[in-house]
């Protein structure tokens, strides 16, 4: 249901990120998308959601497109309410408002009747987050933060859910305990996600396929299994992350 | 007499800190640190003016206008001027705002000429005794008007969805954006609320001296407030004018009225050699 | 650089020259070689305007090099100005020091009260240094304005007639010949400051702090540095402005005063000197040409040309405000920034026809 046409993407500080990259998230389906650092994988989560603007970036050519809508050029805002949601990288979480207020930020899109329901199941989801849900988010532990931040992508039900760097700087059963979660979600409402993961094992065991990012341009595609055992990919993945002075010879 | 100036003191800090409250709402939505916070205060009196006397509105209807009108201003400027220049420089945008009170300055010159009006507003303008007390009814009027609408704002902020969305945005730019908020709508409301504020309190000095462009400077006093009460704080910016307001009467009675501004500078330099955060304000790191 | 366009350059260069030295002759004469030249055609503009705009420049310059080199964001100029009107209100007036001793004592009363006011930038920075300047200028001119109430009146300071030695500076035309050198050094002198060790290590403190400090070179030192050398500058500027007008109050250095550099520097364009004599030009002469063109309908002129008459300094705000406005949304290097453009363009075309 996504997909992104020969998109090629630069920053105006940064030079060029992406460069003719073509992927597609079916609906319902579950892919990953690997890199090391830099290669590109936010930058791609935000051409796709309309953050580029905000971090002084811009689509060079190419396009982007939603159940075959060209979206390429539409407002965050109005992503959302198309049924795209994501869980940014770093969390962002609103720090100063309590857990309740965070999820009730995307529940205002939401009619009047049906919030409370779905605040309930997001408190089903992460209990934790109702025990804490007076709390102001910015004194969470990383992994409740992670909590809320999913927590909220999901109040809308999205039927697109975006992921940016999950596991970054958390501990490994946390991270292991969110993807289960995310597995229950995706089989329950049926929602396309992107995962985009530097911890590429634990990515490939959740998705069905996976695309590999090396420094803006895709080098590899396939069903997660062959991206599991290539040989090619071990190499760009590692390859890449040598230091310069080993690749300059 | 020391309760006679405490009272004025903080009467006029009333109006002060609903103009503080005003400049915090887009400094806090837009990061925007408005110098033209001064010529809203003037616009306000002057469409008072407009209203009342070149229209000849009844007075409710004088503070409709009074309030559609700023709130105009205030979302045209954020549209034409705020908006095109997100993400450059915050140089560039202070320059763009004294740039920008320095032409809504000319023009109001040019429109209502040189010298000041006059306000002819059915606010009560005697005076009333308590023991030793003299009670300027003006004043107690403002005060009370000014707690009114911050109250007003503050619930606003507080408890309806919108104002969630408000602090949300004010608290986390991209998060807003993630969570599909309209965030250029916000910060347009942001702008038409920080106008209509700076406007009400404008209608009361204006009515308390004159309508003219001189009240920039008075209006202007709502900077060192909320520097002094803590740039992000909303409490902060009220408690400053309060403080501002105390400091000017306290200086113009005891010890000289040319003198009434000038202790307010300098607190504003100590606080920012000392506690730049603000009495209120949080320290924040890279904020600027 | 080809031998054609080094020809130009110097061609250009020496006409620049005759230009202004025949300046003053052109504008007290009102005529060419005999021809006598209308009001229009002098564009409404007398020696007054040009002085007072060389010492407008001297401020220009002085603030450009603060904010546009140093990065230093400073609203204090007008404080600065104040500060050399009051020493020269003290040196001159009271004590009748010689004017070039009363101009050296604004220069070194104003570094100092430049590196006092640059002392907040080693504790805050950004919006908050902004702050304190705008706070100090209060100060600064409460201070100007208790001196003028305590040891004259109301009506202002009054300044002795300016002379160096037995040059008297009584007609526009001599002030004209001092003050333009003046400002010729001036450049010159922050030009070469800039192209220096310590002019280049500013320029990268302003691009990145960081970078430059763990270079080794002290990064407060040279910020103050620089503030005392732009407010010495402006000092000079504020006793040169005291004396031309041989009076002055607290009122003229008002907030103001202060933020017509800002405006001037912005249509300018931040980032140059040449940029900062373009916008003090533009500001300081516009007005005249605007009455020019205003009075030329006569007596008889439509309801505009009364409304240009009557509200012409306000329209000339009107129209550098919105100029700035327009500038800093759309071409934030300034009139200079456009004119290099041009420029580049045009030695493009020269050289490839």
């Amino acid at each position: 249901m996504l997909h992104t046409d020969h998109l090629s993407v630069a920053y105006a500080r940064k030079g060029l990120a992406l460069d003719d990259v073509s992927l597609s998230v079916p609906a319902g389906g579950i892919v990953a998308l690997l890199g090391a650092n830099g290669a590109g994988k936010t930058t791609l989560i935000r051409a796709v959601s309309g953050l580029l603007p905000l971090h002084h970036g811009k689509i060079l050519q190419g396009m982007v497109k939603l159940d075959g809508h060209d979206v390429t050029h539409m407002s965050p805002y109005q992503l959302v309410s198309a049924g795209m949601a994501q869980v940014p990288e770093g969390r962002l979480v609103f720090k100063q408002l309590s857990v309740k207020d965070n999820l009730l930020v995307t529940a205002a899109k939401l009619p009047r009747a049906q919030v409370q329901e779905r605040l309930d199941a997001v408190y089903a989801l992460f209990p934790q987050l109702l025990e804490r849900s007076t709390q102001a988010a910015g004194w969470l532990s990383g992994g409740e933060q992670q909590m809320v931040a999913l927590g909220r992508a999901l109040i809308l039900q999205p039927r697109l859910l975006l992921v940016d760097e999950l596991s970054l700087g958390l501990a490994p059963l946390i991270v292991k305990s969110i993807y289960d979660q995310l597995l229950v979600v995706g089989e329950t409402l049926g929602s396309a996600m992107l995962i985009v993961e530097q911890n590429a094992r634990l990515a490939l065991k959740f998705a069905s396929s996976a695309y590999v990012l090396d420094r803006g341009r895709i080098t590899f595609s396939g069903t997660a299994q062959e991206v599991a055992n290539s040989d090619q990919v071990k190499e760009s993945y590692l390859g890449s992350a040598k230091p310069e002075s080993a690749r300059q010879e | 007499m020391l309760a006679q100036v405490l009272f004025s003191g903080l009467a006029l800090g009333s109006i002060y800190g609903l103009v503080a409250l005003g400049f915090t709402v887009v400094f806090k939505a837009t990061e925007v640190f408005n110098f033209a916070q001064g010529m809203l205060v003037v616009c306000g009196a002057f469409f008072a003016v407009t209203a009342i006397s070149l229209l000849g509105l009844p007075f409710g209807l004088s503070l409709v206008f009074i309030v559609v009108a700023a709130a105009t201003l205030g979302i045209l400027i954020h549209r034409v001027l705020i908006q095109p220049l997100s993400g450059q420089s915050m140089l560039s945008v202070i320059m763009l705002t004294i740039a920008l009170s320095i032409v809504m300055r000319a023009v109001i010159e040019i429109t209502f000429g040189p010298q000041g009006r006059t306000l002819a507003t059915p606010l009560p303008t005697g005076v009333f005794l308590l023991g030793e007390l003299r009670i300027s009814q003006l004043h107690l009027v403002a005060a009370l008007v000014s707690w009114f609408c911050m109250g007003l704002f503050g619930a606003f902020f507080k408890f309806t969805p919108i104002g969630l969305l408000m602090r949300a945005t004010a608290d986390n730019h991209e998060a807003a954006l993630v969570c599909g908020v309209n965030v250029n709508l916000m910060n347009r409301l942001a702008w038409a609320i920080g106008a209509v504020l700076a406007a009400v309190g404008g209608l009361f000095l204006g009515q308390l001296q004159l309508a003219s462009n001189d009240l920039e400077s008075i209006g202007l006093l709502a900077l060192p407030a909320v520097v002094i009460g803590g740039m992000q704080s909303i409490p902060g910016a009220i408690i400053g004018g309060l403080l501002v307001g105390l400091i000017e009467q306290l200086s113009a009675s005891y010890i000289s009225p040319k003198a009434s501004d000038i202790f307010i500078y300098i607190l504003l330099i100590l606080i920012l050699l000392i506690r730049p955060w603000g009495l209120f304000g949080q320290k924040e790191l890279g904020r600027v | 650089m080809s031998d054609s366009s080094r020809f130009w350059r110097w061609g250009l260069a020496i006409l620049g020259v005759l230009i202004l030295l025949y300046l003053p002759v052109l504008l007290t004469e009102r005529s060419i070689l005999g021809v006598r030249l209308s009001n229009m055609q002098l564009l409404n503009l007398g020696l007054t305007q040009i002085n007072l705009m060389l010492i407008a420049m001297l401020g220009a310059l002085s603030l450009n090099y603060l904010t546009g080199m140093a990065g230093l964001i400073s609203i204090g100029h007008a404080a600065f100005y104040a500060t050399g009107a009051m020493v020269a209100a003290i040196t001159g007036s009271q004590w009748g020091w010689p004017f070039p001793a009363v101009l050296v004592s604004a220069a070194a009363v104003g570094a100092l009260v430049g590196v006092i006011a640059g002392l907040p930038s080693l504790r805050v920075r950004g919006l908050y240094f902004v702050l304190s300047t705008f706070a100090m200028h209060y100060i600064v001119v409460f201070v100007f304005q208790e001196y003028q109430f305590k040891f004259f009146d109301v009506v202002g300071v009054p300044y002795p007639e300016a002379s160096i030695s037995s040059f008297v500076l009584n007609t526009p035309t001599r002030w004209y010949f001092v003050l333009l050198p003046m400002v010729v050094l001036v450049f010159w002198g922050l030009k070469n400051t800039l192209s220096s060790r310590e002019g280049r290590a500013m320029l990268a403190m302003r691009d990145h702090e960081l970078a430059t400090t763990s270079s080794g070179i002290d990064v407060r030192f040279l910020r103050l540095k620089a503030f005392a050398l732009s407010s010495a500058i402006a000092a000079v500027a504020g006793a040169l402005y005291a004396y031309y007008l041989t009076n002055v109050t607290s009122e003229f250095f008002g907030i103001h005063f202060a933020i017509q550099f800002i405006a001037m520097i912005i249509i300018g364009g931040m980032g140059s000197l040449s940029g900062a004599l373009v916008g003090a030009a533009l500001w300081l002469l516009l007005p005249s040409i605007i009455t020019g063109f205003a009075s030329q309908g006569g007596t008889d002129g439509g309801l505009f040309q009364q409304m240009l008459v009557e509200n012409k300094s306000q329209l000339v705000q009107v129209i550098f405000g919105s100029l700035v406005i327009v500038l800093l949304i759309f071409a934030p290097t300034g009139l200079a920034g456009i004119g290099r453009k041009i420029q580049t363009r045009f030695v493009a075309l020269w050289n490839h026809p």
